[in-house]
């Protein structure tokens, strides 16, 4: 695969893969952000693998620019020889009705199907998790049935709540804390996202969703239960390698 | 009893601050940590405390603060007049306080952010994601995620008496400039060639909307590229260019994805100036290369390097054996009778 590097400042650079949303790109990214930030990479302070790009911080007392190239390189060059046929996915619960998704109607009409048709669509697809990014907590997935995609609001909401789960474009993601944002909104997850109690998050990059549609009864026992800890998220491992 | 200080006046926005969380950036959890990092880093170094210990970094107006222990403290960053019991005390050297203390910090007449670091170990609140820095957008770090408020009792530890700290301090002229130097951004092709152009040659002023996330920019707006991006990482001193066609320079707090086109990156070496200025002051872009940027970096950390290793080499040492017996209850015996 086809990549180029790009000195960004003093001690970080970016490694640039062509500029598409593309699963298979996407895992390669992930898979060399993670092996760079293992225990055995010395200098690496910290990375940020997005669509098409991998951003690499680093400090110059421990580690170079060129040190960093060659060891991508390798990194690169090795994985190409394996293959990574594991899954991890995170089913998250969703209420889909008209006051947790305000759009849900609107996103039906746009896809000339029912909302009970449009809730089959959207929960009949594993999204893989791209990046992680805008907010803590804030995944961006893809792809939705074509059929759906409907774009971004042209004007965004001033406050969303936070679990709410949204449409924009192909993409789909939930919001984990209270914000602005012009995504369409279909529903809403019970599960408390973000903590800032406790700040670990219950997904990562590289990782799949699974929305599994629960009704409003369903709601507010998992609400319940998660805010008294009793609550576990599903995670289906599939396949040999467990790393997405 | 657990040592502490105590908020009188919380000051203008304090939150603490260390080197930050950049491990986190993959989870989406912003950077963090000190603005001015090289005042950050010398207010440590005055009080002998690890790089990466936390401070209290204030903005614009300081705290006012009842210290329930002894310690040594050092203020650094932009200009304030200090007072501790009501002396005036200087800034760049490391002062002796004493338990029952009031230390008032006020105004800034110079700057925008200023550092207050505590010996042996400075603020020892509970890490959050391997960083005590505060971030208020996620409520994380520092005092529960939030700027500092009255009677707040900020953790510290008691320090020994280390006679050679109190001759420690340092000359550093507060630096003004009309330039900031920056390295071209990935997306600087994209640009025209007038609007790079423009980009070099206009003045620019930070606006009022300035934060410790970002400061955004006023002058003539540039024309931006019709191509839309694919999110990208983003890097402490990205100049993005938004839909409007002004720059915003990204900063300590920044998301740590976006979408708009980078310029250019302002090298670390003015990051620490250009956090200082205040908005409405004049400045150019001047186009460096990475080499130059790096050499720049180099020589301001030698300043903070060669200043350790001589500290280092005329510190106090305790004595050892009986001798040391002796002199720990001396001290138990001075502060006993203080």
């Amino acid at each position: 695969m086809d990549y180029t590097y790009f000195q960004i400042s003093e001690q970080s650079l970016v490694v640039e893969f062509p500029e598409q949303i593309n699963v298979e790109e996407n895992k390669l990214i992930q898979s060399v952000a993670r092996e760079l930030i293992a225990d055995n990479a010395v200098g690496v302070t910290g990375v940020i693998p997005a669509y098409h790009t991998l951003t690499i911080n680093f400090d110059f007392d421990l580690t170079s620019y060129n040190d960093l190239v060659n060891q991508i390189d390798e990194i690169i060059s090795n994985s190409n020889d394996q293959t990574t046929t594991g899954r991890t996915i995170i089913e998250l619960p969703v209420c889909y009705n008209q006051d947790f998704g305000p759009d849900l109607q609107d996103v039906a009409d746009f896809a000339k199907v029912s909302v009970d048709e449009l809730i089959k669509m959207h929960t009949s697809t594993d999204y893989f998790i791209y990046m992680m990014g805008f907010l803590p907590g804030f995944a961006y997935m893809g792809s939705v049935p074509e059929q759906i995609a409907m774009p971004r609001l042209e004007v965004p909401r001033k406050k969303i709540a936070p679990g709410s789960v949204g449409i924009a474009g192909a993409q789909t993601g939930m919001y984990p804390v209270e914000s602005p944002g012009g995504w369409r909104l279909i529903g809403r997850t019970p599960v408390k996202l973000y903590d800032p109690a406790n700040p670990v998050l219950k997904y990562q990059s590289g990782n799949y969703i699974r929305f599994k549609q629960i009704s409003e009864q369903e709601y507010a026992d998992i609400q319940k239960a998660d805010a008294n800890g009793e609550y576990e998220l599903n995670v289906i491992t599939e396949g040999g390698r467990n790393d997405g | 009893m657990a040592n502490f200080v105590k908020v009188i006046k919380p000051g203008l926005s304090t939150t603490v601050q260390d080197l930050g969380r950049p491990g986190h950036q993959i989870e989406g959890f912003p950077e963090s940590g000190a603005m001015d990092k090289f005042s950050y880093k010398l207010a440590n170094l005055l009080v002998n405390n690890h790089k990466n210990s936390a401070s209290l970094e204030f903005v614009l107006v300081g705290p006012t603060l009842k210290f329930n222990c002894d310690s040594f403290i050092a203020i650094t960053g932009g200009h304030v007049d200090a007072k501790l019991n009501q002396q005036p005390i200087k800034q760049n050297e490391v002062v002796e306080v004493q338990a029952g203390s009031i230390l008032e910090i006020g105004q800034m007449t110079s700057g925008n952010y200023g550092y207050l670091a505590f010996s042996n170990g400075g603020v020892i609140s509970q890490p959050v994601l391997d960083s005590r820095s505060t971030t208020l957008r996620t409520q994380m770090g520092g005092i529960d995620g939030r700027t500092l408020a009255t009677n707040d009792n900020i953790p510290i530890r008691d320090s020994v008496v280390m006679p050679s700290l109190q001759a420690r301090k340092i000359k550093v002229d507060f630096q003004t400039s009309t330039t900031v130097h920056f390295v071209k951004g990935p997306h600087w092709n994209m640009f025209s060639e007038q609007a790079q152009k423009q980009f070099v040659s206009q003045k620019y002023q930070i606006s009022e909307q300035m934060d410790r996330m970002g400061y955004r920019l006023t002058g003539q707006p540039l024309d931006v590229p019709a191509k839309s991006l694919l999110s990208e990482g983003t890097v402490f001193g990205n100049v993005q260019i938004t839909r409007d066609g002004s720059p915003i320079v990204l900063l300590a707090d920044r998301q740590t994805t976006g979408g708009y086109p980078v310029i250019g990156t302002v090298i670390r070496a003015d990051l620490n100036k250009f956090v200082q200025m205040k908005s409405g002051v004049n400045f150019k872009f001047v186009e460096t290369d990475i080499q130059t940027a790096t050499d720049k970096l180099v020589e301001q950390q030698r300043i903070i390097n060669d200043t350790y290793e001589k500290w280092y080499a005329n510190r106090y040492v305790e004595p050892i054996g009986p001798i040391r017996r002796n002199s720990i209850e001396i001290e138990r015996l001075i502060r006993s009778n203080k």
